[in-house]
């Protein structure tokens, strides 16, 4: 017999039967920094990029503090030169045909598959979580990535017509993420033809490997540039005149400072912020499911932060028992332990949560922990927080810094994101509570419910106001099914369809240019409203024009109860119209948010016939409007054909909007999941000056085929037409449908820029107030679309009714409904 | 056998309360096996735990007094007495929780056990296995039949007619399969099962026993069922009082892997002795 292996301890555990270590060698991950010398630098351009005199910062194992290697930070010149490759590389990449990069994309996959255990201890090591998420899940999904955006590559000529790629997308990501989030985001861009400088957080190598894995397969070098660096860097890659969007993850405070620090800058910004997701506990779940679907959302490595979870009164009790004993049988420690849940992840992300847990504790919440855990720093054991309100000032922060005077920018505060390894229980009674309370927040990320009452989960799935929605399920994703949100967790999606229409744009559209005014002053633009005096009695053989601001289906007369003077195109009055302020667009918002509801219930088919009716009566009212457009200046042939156009736009997007939405298919999931566009809610629309007719209508009319509710400001210089239109309004729609608020421009814009409860704004006017649009909708991230002051040809189909409308106006969600008996 | 099931009131609302989400358990079901392994002395412990939980079964139409005899002694030395010294386990009393045979053949295990010398219960599947669609009179005879030979188990298959029309039966010990079915001891369907076992221990302070039967082969499965268990009821489960898996060839396959474990070699088919 061979000399013995056996260990002395095997006794001691056949009677206690404990779990022993797992260890996965990481001796490939030691070996592949010795390749760089323990020094990391960038890969850019297919190359390592390692320049002189820069800070250097340890990258260390979490948890044993051991320096694996030294990681080189980036300044201003190495992003530039990242741009600067990432531009070259940009001209062959997307003049290639879609199967050349498809084929390029599935190479990067099959090198992913040869070195994955290269990727999978790497990433252990460094960030410190189980090794088992990222082997079996992160590495294969990074392949599924690889392979779903590679076909949509090789169709993107007939599926994607009319499209062109953006340019070069400077991503950012934030301190503990996983390279993950870097591939959900880099394979759509690249699919389509853009190409990428990421900037990730210093001591990140897991990002560095795959960008030389890419590198390395040869023809296209400059395609994925990565740069670690520090946050400063953000807004300096940000604001490169090459990048032409910035992808931000994040957390929500600095994804604000970025939309400030970018409003009128050349990039556009995709945000994706916070990281804390919820669960509904139904009375009809499978209570021991639900409790494993607590532990895939916050105990165990695979999502990010930590997890609001509501249980129903009634099974609160039985809830929390099989809670707390689940928790018993959690397992932290080494990340690279095969039988670990839960790793550790550094000092920082210990800080965090022991600050939150001990403020939850001062306020008389009750805090719950168990589990097999080292008890050193940096790990943490799983925790339930309950009894903790939502009103009690732990689940406020402080208010931030209040810029400008009485117009604040920012809300008084925000409730504290809970943090990984936390989770946060609070009771509800009914369904109705459930959805308000799951509601009553700002943030609109992901969310699960747990019943086996289809009526039910269906309705909550319907009603949560959140990107992604699991039924009796948490965390499932999968390349084909669109992930992202709503409200302030930003607007930007990746996976799908809609995560290739990130970065892309309508083909032949001009290129998005910087209309950055460093002179406006965000304080006072738009503050006072310029007084108007009388301009003589309106004269002309028209009837006299509808006066009053159009607000919960009437006309009403402005909380300022003075008029502006209204000229034609021959500098004669033609009229006055109302001077509408801060008051009445409160006004006109809250009828707005009252219509909402009913309006977005209605089914498509509903919403079309009222569509179709607006536009009968257009054409009944069409000589009133002619002559009107005429006095604008306006051919009588031209104003014709503008109020016919109008006439079709309002029946085309009626029609339209029965085919939205679509059913997705998913390996590996038995049952579908519905992609659907749901309305955004309350949506302002800044309307351009020109075609006072005609782009009123094309902006109002998929607005409300979709289901939103809308408050606009009509044409400045000739909002009479806006008024006309509605007339017919008021006796077609409902009350509060469509509100039109006339007066100052900027006024109404600064408004309802700063508005936090409108969730979405269009602005279609100048380059000082397209800045302003986009600094001030930081407040509450609502998605803004400004023109720059660049005009539009609205009697053209692809800018006048093209699929951008389609695409702005309604929001995703993606609701999963695994089936089985 | 731990003190018996002492029952409570059939109260139906329990049953019809509880709800099963399949995906969901599907779902925990695929991860138990990848969330815990164990191994080097942490697998040779709990393999050697795993043996004494078997029951060491063989339910065919031509066993014999012989091959009866011969499992009754492998089940008494279920692992080379050398590799048992190597761990220094070899006077801890490992054995098999129990040997598994047909009623006509429980006098053959009863003599063959005493002739070894050990006191390892007999088992038997009685009540018109594997259908159990015999008259409750023969039924009934053929338990007391099994209890007059010597068997002190019996492994009851219910009448499941009864069950799919809402008529339960009670027990000390639940059993997923009969191993005679075509799909036989599943994750899913056992994690139901624990979960009820939990349950029932919750309300009514009885531990009810869980033998998953059919199927289990190797010994990466044994450990899986061992950490299933341990996962969803916890350690005071793993006991033979609480917990067996019915088994013919699993046994063998834990013998190799200690084999392994012992000597760094991979055992060829002689090298260890067949039940």
């Amino acid at each position: 017999m061979a000399a013995t292996r056996a260990g002395p301890r095997a006794r001691e555990i056949f009677t206690s039967l404990e779990y022993g270590p797992v260890p996965e060698s990481h001796a490939c991950a030691l070996a592949w920094l010795d390749t760089q010398d323990r020094c990391l630098g960038h890969y850019v351009n297919g190359k390592w990029l390692k320049p002189e005199h820069r800070n250097s910062v340890p990258c260390q194992d979490p948890i044993t503090g051991e320096n694996l290697a030294s990681c080189l930070q980036a300044q201003a010149e190495d992003v530039a030169a990242a741009v600067e490759a990432a531009r070259m590389a940009f001209k062959g990449w997307s003049a290639h045909p879609g199967v050349v990069r498809a084929q390029h994309l599935t190479r990067l996959a099959e090198v992913i598959q040869k070195h994955q255990r290269l990727l999978w201890t790497l990433e252990s090591l460094v960030t410190g979580r189980a090794v088992r998420e990222v082997r079996d899940g992160d590495v294969q999904l990074a392949q599924q990535l690889l392979h779903y955006h590679a076909i949509q590559a090789s169709t993107q000529e007939e599926a994607l017509a009319g499209w062109e790629p953006m340019g070069v997308i400077g991503l950012i990501l934030p301190p503990t993420f996983s390279f993950l989030e870097m591939m959900w985001r880099i394979c759509p861009a690249l699919a389509v033809g853009c190409t990428v400088v990421a900037l990730v957080p210093p001591a990140s190598p897991a990002p560095l490997l795959l960008a030389q894995l890419a590198g390395e397969l040869g023809p296209f070098p400059g395609i994925l540039n990565v740069l670690s660096g520090p946050a400063s860097l953000v807004p300096i890659l940000a604001s490169q005149p090459g990048i032409r969007k910035v992808a931000f993850c994040g957390a929500p405070e600095e994804g604000r400072a970025l939309r400030r620090s970018l409003a009128g800058e050349c990039a556009e910004l995709g945000l994706a912020l916070g990281t804390e997701s919820l669960l509904l506990l139904t009375d009809t779940a499978d209570v021991d499911s639900a409790v494993e679907g607590v532990v895939d959302a916050a105990w165990s490595d695979r999502g990010p932060g930590g997890l609001r979870l509501l249980i129903q009164e009634s099974v609160w009790d039985e809830a929390m028992r099989r809670l707390q004993e689940r928790m018993g049988r959690l397992r932290s420690g080494r990340g690279l332990d095969g039988a670990v849940d839960m790793g550790a992840r550094g000092a920082a992300a210990c800080d965090l949560v022991q600050r939150f847990v001990r403020e939850a504790q001062s306020q008389g919440a009750q805090v719950f922990q168990a589990g097999d855990v080292p008890s050193e720093r940096p790990f943490y054991p799983p925790t339930l927080v309950s009894n903790l309100p939502p009103a009690s000032p732990c689940a406020q922060v402080e208010a931030p810094s209040l810029v400008g005077g009485p117009w604040r920018a920012e809300p008084p505060g925000h409730p504290l994101q809970v943090p990984w390894p936390v989770v946060v229980a609070s009771p509800f009674r009914t369904a109705k509570e459930a959805l308000l309370v799951a509601n009553g927040t700002p943030r609109g990320g992901s969310a699960s419910v747990w019943s086996e009452r289809l009526g039910q989960a269906l309705e909550l799935g319907y009603g949560l106001q959140v990107g992604t929605v699991w039924i009796n399920a948490h965390g499932l994703r999968d390349p084909s099914v669109p992930t992202g949100g709503c409200k302030e967790s930003g607007c930007s999606w990746h996976g799908g369809p809609d995560g290739l229409y990130e970065y892309l744009r309508p083909s032949g559209t001009p290129a998005r240019l910087s209309c950055l005014s460093k002179n406006l002053n965000y304080d006072t633009f738009g503050l006072a409203v310029p007084s108007t005096l009388p301009a003589g009695p309106e004269i002309g053989p028209s009837p006299a024009p509808p006066y009053g601001l159009f607000v919960g289906g009437r006309f009403q007369a402005p909380g300022a109860r003075s008029s502006r003077p209204i000229r034609d195109s021959s500098g004669n009055l033609h009229g006055y119209v109302a001077e509408g302020g801060a008051k009445d667009i409160r006004g006109a918002v809250e009828a707005a948010h009252q219509a909402f509801p009913g309006w977005a219930g209605q089914s498509p088919g509903a919403r079309a016939a009222l569509l179709w009716a607006l536009a009968a009566a257009l054409e009944r009212r069409k000589s009133t409007l002619a002559s009107r457009l005429e006095r604008q200046g306006a051919e009588l042939k031209a104003a014709e054909a503008e109020v016919e156009l109008s006439a079709r736009r309002l029946r085309a997007w009626g029609a339209r909007v029965q085919a939205q939405g679509h059913t997705l298919q998913v390996a590996g999931l038995r049952g579908p999941v519905l992609r659907l566009r749901e309305p955004l809610g309350v949506l302002a629309v800044v309307c351009p000056d020109e075609w006072p007719l005609l782009a009123f209508v094309s902006l109002l009319a998929p607005a409300l085929a979709y289901g939103n509710t809308v408050v606009m400001v009509p044409s400045a210089a000739c909002p009479l037409l806006a008024l006309e239109v509605c007339q017919d309004m008021a006796t077609v729609f409902p009350a509060g449908l469509a509100n039109v608020v006339t007066g100052d421009r900027d006024h109404l814009t600064r408004c309802l820029a700063l508005h936090q409860d409108v969730q979405a704004m269009w602005y279609f006017g100048s380059a000082q107030g397209s800045q302003f649009v986009e600094w001030a909708s930081a407040g509450n991230l609502k998605p803004v679309w400004a023109s720059r002051g660049c005009p539009r040809a609205w009697d053209q189909e692809a800018e006048g009714a093209g699929p951008e409308l389609g695409l702005r106006v309604a929001r995703t969600k993606a609701l999963w409904l695994p089936m089985g008996d | 056998m731990s003190a018996h099931n002492r029952g409570t009131e059939l109260d139906l609302s329990w049953i019809s309360k509880i709800q099963v989400n399949h995906p969901a358990v599907l779902r925990r079901a695929e991860q138990i096996q990848a969330r815990r392994t164990v191994k080097k002395e942490w697998q040779a412990a709990w393999l050697l735990k795993a043996v004494t939980f078997i029951d060491l079964t063989t339910l065919s139409g031509d066993d014999t007094s012989s091959n009866i005899q011969r499992l009754c002694y492998k089940a008494k030395y279920p692992i080379r007495e050398d590799l048992l010294k190597a761990l220094n386990m070899h006077d801890k009393g490992i054995t098999t929780a129990a040997v598994c045979v047909y009623p006509a053949r429980v006098c053959d295990a009863v003599k063959a056990l005493k002739a070894a010398g050990c006191n390892i219960p007999v088992a038997s599947v009685a009540a018109g296995f594997p259908a159990g669609q015999t008259h409750l009179k023969t039924r009934l005879e053929e338990i007391r039949l099994a209890v007059e030979d010597g068997a002190t188990e019996i492994d009851v298959v219910i009448n499941r007619s009864l069950v799919l029309t809402g008529q339960w039966e009670g027990s000390d010990f639940i059993k997923t399969s009969t191993g005679k079915e075509t799909v036989n001891a599943t994750f899913p369907v056992a994690i139901v099962m624990l979960r009820a076992i939990r349950d029932f221990f919750w309300k009514t302070g009885n531990k009810i026993g869980f033998k998953p039967a059919g199927g289990i082969r190797s010994a990466k499965d044994s450990l899986a069922w061992l950490s299933l268990v341990k996962e969803e009821l916890g350690d005071e489960w793993l006991k033979p009082e609480l917990f067996r898996i019915g088994a013919s060839t699993l046994l063998s396959d834990i013998e190799r892997q200690i084999y392994h474990h012992v000597t760094g070699r991979y055992a060829a088919y002689h090298d260890l002795p067949m039940s």
